[in-house]
């Protein structure tokens, strides 16, 4: 083979690893239980080269699973050697801190042998049911009580599945036939994964992925080298309040651009807190990476080389960067804050280019039944995205997480609920020359008159909306009541009595440029479709 | 008899008219004001050539984009929604999902209905169908007087939990109209797309409503003015599902027709692959812009219910409205003629899904156009010759392909030479139509290389040797009248109406009696729709199920018989069971199997109603053509050859194939000859 021909092959190469995972995602997609990997594609699967560097993956996904993921094959191959596995054998962990941030996301990685040696590793992620321990909530002290935690093993050696594995699996989650099915669906997806791998190799008579590894980073290296020269050298600093679970958390970074790579370190923020909206620095890491990513080398694929040139650091013991044993289930509160944190140091070197601040952490609604009939409800409410720099901000949309929500009749079906309103707020959206996206009113209640738990810990940006920009306003905060008279404060668990209802007011994104500047046909327009109220419009946007 | 199809496109209306000695066909200008003047204009055209009057058609048969662009240019009736107080927005929140993960910039599209005319009304059915709330007549009369006030033309109505029970839907849709009178159109989702998920079904019916006053008059005014000239014959619709319907039907149901079009181009492709006996059939249809793919097993065009129209972000998918009504199943590619390549950010050779369209088109074109296109490298290559290119209507300037090719491929990427630089090209979009197809194989639970490969379009017939050997596929078939094909195929499809009950339920917990009950009643229900336009003992039926294990994505589907039709749960389970294992590799144990819906057809029998061909071998004398092999790194020697010369003799590649439209390339290790029905087989002779 000429050299010509090997760009052109290299390059259908890359492609067809690509859809090998894209094959993979699809699968685990469709064998999945939970609504929420189903309907929202919480997951993520990918291809890695011997070295256990990611050659590729699939673009279905969300990024707290698909970054992490990159980082979890190398660190699960330091717990059982490359050299001692054999075909067939499969490895497993949910720890926190090796795979996707919480106990619910499990990662299984399968190498792929021909003739006898490891050519490259399957991996893929997905969000588990449940798993044990207190469920989805953020009351745990310990990530002792969060539910059962597998070090690095194997799920199967050989032709043989580990059942005790899944035997502790079914034992102890609620759910346990979904969960064992949820598991064997990773283990499937690799093991598609993997033929199909094998047939490209077996196509393209390769015997190993090395060149078109070579090909694939030294590509992406460049192409990522050449995005990240867009924003200007320098050290960039910001920081951010949350409420926190009962009292207020900062975040703090410090970023520096410099030719071709940008650092992070995340030091300064708020040390670790006792309940579980802690973050690993892992996962951390996943999403500041894909604010500084989608805004900077948006067309540039996932792979070890563009992932490598951002890093992000952070002395050990802080909320984003918790140790073992601190609590994480619901670790993308502060996970799902990073990239608006990040593209206000972007907003810095690049002014004009970056959007406004978004309603930020998916609010998790996790309602169970209180009563004689058991039962979990799990969607999210979704608020607004954050005006950009030429367009209204999203309403009601996930950012930076890629889920969805469940639709109000399939949680209707799967739970004893009953949705009375879902609806945008008027006004929510941050005042601008673009407006920011729209959070919505949710009520729900029981469909059979009695008690249900609520967690409240996803409920974020409860005391100040998202951050406009350019002289954008902020957008709405959150607000959560319970028709009984108690409003929801911290993050912790609540009752919702029979017969009365939950009102959910999600958070709108914040404005860009100045509300005077807005054009007046689409102030003209919000007005009349009551996305802005008159009195907005007269006191906020053209004042007199 | 005559017998005339009609499609109408964007730009072009095809007119066919078949009598018993074969087929005649005409292409017109769409004349967009008054799509039926186009229409009439071929027809009268095509009598006139025949010889013959309106009075001496006895069927036309109707397919037209019309919907679609109405959809897509936002040209339809001021329409209202009527929806459950508290839920209008769900049209705006979609699936509050971004469909694209690294752009920030997307848009999602605009719903259909401007937010002051979504209008709740207080009422409630429950998801297991029970009334919560009942509406109240004083409400639906405040709201019919707003409706009359606004002066709406259409009212969309989506209750939540429909599906499972329409009475309020039905209940408020008798009250409005009776105030609102006959001039409103009135459309009931349980009616238009009887599914579970509000949102899809909400945009199904709100599309419904805004397209169907147009449409219902301008069908209404084609078949009146048909009348007028003497037409006293049947007049069918093509439906996006590959089937036929009356004009009834597809005026109370036009967003039954956004895809009729495509599925008559499928449609013919399923009658080819009858013709020749191919039971398992992958159609390829390469355009200028795009390439679709369609499985085809047993002569039946995969099909689905999930399908987007008027995509709002760069085609991208999930950037449309969903619309939930029986479409035939394509996969659609960035890859066509007129495709550009070039090198992406990285370095990397890219083809599509820019287009250069057909103006300026490719650079060879001569028209301005200064990009490297499919067609540009085809011609580098020595694939297409400049001479007699369209059948002599465009003439071409060869000298540019090259030049183009050089200045944007191979420069760039430091190739050594602009042929490969163009076969490099080409062999990139064979290799992005292959994977789309092995994908969606793979998806369908389909071996994709034991299915025979039927092209059409311009450029089906020359990538198709390369793709099925990277498929692994030793058939193709290039069928004749590629060119008017979507027309011919209207011709060639059955009169067919398919509809779907939502059930979600646990199988063992079903109440077999109820449900058999629904569906006996809803296989009357679509045996009597078909049954307008044929005898009833030539109707076929059929049940389709469609099963999961509860809270599993993964949907199976099982056909059943619709002949005495009765309801066997551990039957389905067993059959459940078979076919999951089939396609993921294992069953799980204890988890309970969901039946998620049931759909029912009712379908024509017909006959394979084709015409004789002889084919015979001309001894033209043989000339030949070199052309680049990606593989060889050289050129080769191909013979040329005359469609019209091939006989049922076995030529052996490497040889083109040409004809007016399209050129067949016969790759080394295939052979080719004519079918007795005219089709160009190609067969792998080597492995």
């Amino acid at each position: 083979m000429s050299h010509t021909l090997d760009i052109v092959a290299q390059n259908v190469l890359w492609n067809r690893l690509v859809s090998v995972c894209e094959e993979q995602a699809n699968a685990l997609m469709r064998a999945a239980f939970g609504a929420i990997v189903r309907e929202a594609g919480d997951l993520s699967a990918g291809v890695f080269d011997a070295n256990g560097d990611m050659l590729a993956q699939a673009v279905t996904g969300t990024p707290g699973h698909v970054n992490t993921m990159a980082a979890s094959v190398r660190a699960m191959l330091a717990f059982v050697p490359a050299d001692s596995l054999k075909p067939g054998d499969v490895l497993v962990t949910n720890d926190p801190w090796l795979g996707a941030g919480h106990v619910f996301d499990f990662v299984v990685v399968t190498p792929a042998f021909l003739d006898g040696d490891i050519v490259g590793y399957l991996a893929s992620t997905s969000h588990i049911v449940d798993i044990g321990g207190r469920g989805w909530s953020a009351e745990a002290a310990s990530v002792h009580e969060e539910g059962v935690t597998f070090p690095v093993m194997h799920l199967r050696r050989g032709k043989a599945l580990n059942e005790d594995l899944l035997a502790i699996v079914t034992a102890n989650s609620r759910v346990p036939h979904e969960a064992r099915g949820d598991i064997l669906s990773l283990l499937s997806c690799n093991d598609t994964g993997v033929a199909r791998l094998l047939d490209l190799m077996g196509e393209y008579g390769l015997a190993d992925l090395v060149s078109v590894a070579e090909f694939i980073f030294e590509r992406s290296a460049i192409g990522t080298k050449k995005a990240l020269a867009r924003a200007a050298q320098g050290v960039y600093e910001n920081t951010m309040m949350l409420d926190g679970y009962d009292a207020p958390i900062e975040l703090r970074a410090r970023m520096t651009i410099s030719d071709g790579a940008i650092a992070v370190d995340l030091s300064g923020s708020s040390p670790a807190v006792g309940r579980g909206i802690n973050c690993p620095l892992n996962y951390s890491a996943a999403y500041a990476s894909f604010g500084i990513r989608a805004l900077l080398t948006p067309d540039i694929p996932n792979n070890q080389a563009s992932l490598d040139a951002i890093t992000i650091t952070a002395e050990p013991g802080l909320v984003v960067s918790a140790e073992r044993p601190s609590p994480v289930s619901a670790r993308h509160v502060i996970g799902q804050a990073l990239p608006d944190l990040m593209l206000g140091c972007l907003e810095q070197a690049l002014p004009g280019e970056v959007l406004a601040e978004s309603a930020g952490a998916l609010w998790t609604l996790s309602l169970s039944g209180a009563g004689k009939t058991p039962f979990t409800s799990l969607n999210v409410a979704l608020g607004g995205m954050g005006a950009r720099p030429e367009t209204d901000g999203l309403s009601t949309t996930a950012f930076p997480s890629g889920v969805g929500s469940v639709p109000v009749e399939a949680a209707e079906v799967a739970a004893p609920v009953i949705y009375h309103a879902k609806e945008f707020i008027c006004d929510s959206g941050g005042a601008g020359q673009y407006r920011g996206g729209l959070g919505q009113r949710i009520e729900i209640g029981s469909r059979i008159n009695e008690d249900m738990f609520m967690s409240a810990a996803a409920f974020e940006r409860l005391t100040s909306g998202p951050e406009g920009r350019q002289n954008g306003k902020r957008g709405a905060n959150g607000k959560v009541s319970i028709t009984d008279g108690t409003e929801v404060t911290d993050k912790g668990m609540y009752r919702i009595p029979a017969g009365e209802r939950v009102i959910l007011q999600t958070p709108g994104g914040g404005g860009y440029g100045a509300p005077a500047a807005r054009d007046q046909t689409a102030l003209d327009r919000d007005v009349a479709d009551g996305l802005v109220s008159q009195n907005s419009a007269r006191e906020i946007y053209k004042p007199k | 008899m005559i017998k005339f199809s009609i499609d109408i496109g964007g730009t072009f209306t095809d007119v066919v008219a078949e009598t018993e000695t074969g087929l005649t066909s005409v292409k017109v200008l769409t004349t967009p004001a008054s799509p039926d003047r186009g229409a009439l204009d071929g027809m009268g055209r095509l009598l006139a050539n025949l010889g013959k009057t309106y009075a001496d058609i006895s069927a036309v048969i109707h397919g037209t984009t019309l919907a679609t662009n109405a959809l897509i240019e936002r040209r339809g009736a001021k329409t209202a929604f009527v929806t459950t107080a508290g839920f209008r927005d769900v049209l705006d929140m979609r699936y509050e999902k971004r469909f694209e993960q690294y752009d920030l910039n997307i848009e999602m599209p605009k719903s259909l209905v401007a937010r002051p005319l979504r209008l709740g009304i207080k009422e409630r059915i429950l998801a297991d169908g029970s009334v919560y709330q009942a509406p109240q007549d004083d409400e639906i009369d405040a709201l019919a007087a707003t409706l009359l006030r606004e002066k709406v033309e259409a009212v969309a109505i989506g209750f939540l939990h429909s599906y499972r029970n329409p009475a309020h839907e039905a209940y408020v849709a008798d009250r409005l109209q009776k105030t609102l009178g006959d001039t409103v159109t009135i459309c009931q989702s349980a009616d238009v797309a009887c599914e579970i998920r509000e949102y899809e079904r909400f945009s199904t019916v709100c599309a419904n409503a805004y397209v169907r006053p147009l449409m219902s008059k301008y069908l209404g005014a084609l078949k009146a003015e048909l009348n007028r000239l003497g037409f006293d014959g049947s007049f069918l619709m093509m439906l996006s599902g590959g089937g036929l319907t009356t004009l009834d039907q597809a005026m109370r149901f036009p967003i039954r027709l956004v895809e009729s079009g495509p599925a008559g181009g499928v449609a013919l492709a399923a009658h080819v692959a009858r013709e020749v006996g191919s039971n398992k059939t992958l159609s390829l249809d390469i355009g200028g812009t795009t390439a679709k793919i369609c499985f085809i097993c047993d002569g039946n065009p995969h099909t689905t219910r999930r399908f987007e129209v008027a995509r709002a972000w760069r085609d991208v998918k999930g950037s449309g409205l969903p619309v939930r009504v029986p479409t035939v199943e394509l996969v659609e590619i960035g890859a066509g003629g007129g495709s550009i390549a070039g090198v992406d950010t990285l370095g990397r050779l890219k083809v599509g899904p820019r287009s250069a369209g057909s103006d300026p088109g490719p650079a060879a074109y001569g028209r301005g156009g200064g990009d490297a296109t499919i067609t540009d490298a085809h011609l580098t290559v020595g694939n297409i010759a400049a001479e007699g290119f369209a059948g002599g209507m465009i003439s071409l300037t060869p000298e540019n392909a090259p030049k183009v090719i050089a200045q944007h491929v191979q420069g760039p990427m430091g190739i050594a030479d602009v042929d490969t630089a163009a076969a490099g090209i080409i062999e990139l979009a064979d290799e992005t139509m292959a994977n789309a197809a092995r994908v969606h194989g793979i998806e369908l639970g389909h071996d994709i290389a034991s299915f025979d490969l039927l092209v059409s379009g311009g450029g089906g017939a020359l990538h198709a040797a390369r793709i099925a050997e990277k498929l692994g596929i030793r058939r193709i078939i290039v069928p004749q009248n590629a060119g008017v094909g979507s027309a011919v195929g209207f011709l060639r499809s059955p009169v067919a109406f398919e509809s779907a009950l939502s059930v979600m339920a646990v199988l063992a917990e079903v109440d077999a009696p109820e449900l058999t009950q629904r569906v006996v009643d809803q296989l009357a229900h679509v045996r009597a729709i078909v049954g307008e336009a044929v005898p009833a003992d030539h109707i076929d039926a059929t049940v389709k199920f469609e099963l999961r294990y509860q809270g599993q994505g993964l949907e199976v589907a099982l056909d059943y018989p619709a002949d005495s039709f009765v309801i066997d749960a551990a039957k389905l389970e067993a059959e459940f069971f078979r076919r999951y294992e089939n396609l993921v590799g294992f069953t799980l144990k204890n988890i309970p199997v969901e039946l998620v819906s049931v759909s029912v057809t009712a379908r024509e029998k017909r006959g394979l109603d084709t015409q004789d061909f002889t084919p015979q071998n001309a001894n033209d004398p043989v000339a030949t053509r070199q052309v680049f092999d990606l593989a060889a790194q050289k050129r080769l020697t191909y013979q040329t050859l005359k469609r019209s010369s091939l006989g049922p003799t076995l030529t052996q590649g490497p040889a083109v194939v040409t004809e007016d439209q399209t050129t067949t390339l016969v790759r080394p290790g295939w052979s080719v000859h004519t079918s007795d029905q005219g089709h160009l087989i190609l067969d792998r002779s080597e492995a």
